[in-house]
């Protein structure tokens, strides 16, 4: 099976060809590509919490409006966490 | 495509004594469709206005000219998310032990670049085993 980066080249290729489904245009591309360039460049990657630091307590609404606590996950042990931008 | 990915590795995850969650601002009509849909064996929690990204510095607000591009694509985030600043958490995965300790980081701007789930079963492993990091911490608390 193709590995998650893999499968996020070949989806970046698919996009950028300009080809259907998507049939981006070239200027979009071009768009994105600075947006990512420039958010890069403020240094943003290194402010964020890093290996060491404390993660901040949290209590969010899961997909069945149930409370979900970070000291209840804390309380069962390790866990990963995922933030990702949506379904879009 | 990060969640399909983190769905392949969540029985290893589980076996390995840790769990999974995604945080996404999305709301949470949007995450129950998109969990149900994936049939995710895992939670999906809803960060409304960015609160917790907010606290792992992850917030970035999307400049006008890729804010209209998104419009044009009929990526509102506004609606998606209730977010009218057009502001995005980075993608970022993060493995985190018992004791609330950042074990792990992956942040990256591009968000067309991810970690492979299998260096996050790994760090789960070092973790498990006690590693650099934990006999580190232990040598201190003597």
């Amino acid at each position: 099976m193709p590995s998650l980066q893999e499968r996020l080249d070949e989806f970046k290729k698919s996009f950028e060809s300009g080809a259907p489904p998507y049939n981006a245009p070239q200027e979009a591309i071009e768009t994105m590509h600075r947006a990512t360039a420039e958010l890069k460049a403020t240094g943003i990657e290194e402010r964020a919490l890093k290996v060491g630091d404390r993660v901040p307590s949290f209590s969010l609404f899961n997909q069945d409006h149930a409370q979900v606590d970070s000291t209840d996950l804390l309380r069962q042990g390790r866990f990963v966490v995922s933030f990702f931008r949506g379904h879009w | 495509m990060e969640l399909e990915a983190l769905q392949e590795i969540y029985s290893s995850v589980r076996a390995l004594g840790a769990q999974i969650i995604g945080i996404t601002p999305e709301l949470e009509r949007y995450t129950r469709a998109l969990h149900k849909k994936l049939n995710l064996p895992f939670d999906i929690l809803t960060d409304l206005h960015l609160m917790v990204a907010e606290q792992f510095r992850l917030v970035f607000t999307l400049p006008d000219y890729l804010r209209d591009l998104y419009k044009s694509f009929g990526s509102t985030l506004d609606r998606f998310n209730d977010e009218p600043e057009y502001r995005l958490p980075m993608p970022a995965r993060y493995v985190i032990d018992e004791a609330g300790i950042i074990h792990a980081a992956d942040v990256n701007a591009d968000y067309t670049i991810r970690a492979e789930p299998s260096e996050t079963l790994e760090q789960l492993r070092t973790l498990s085993a006690g590693g650099p990091d934990q006999q580190e911490r232990r040598k201190l608390k003597q």
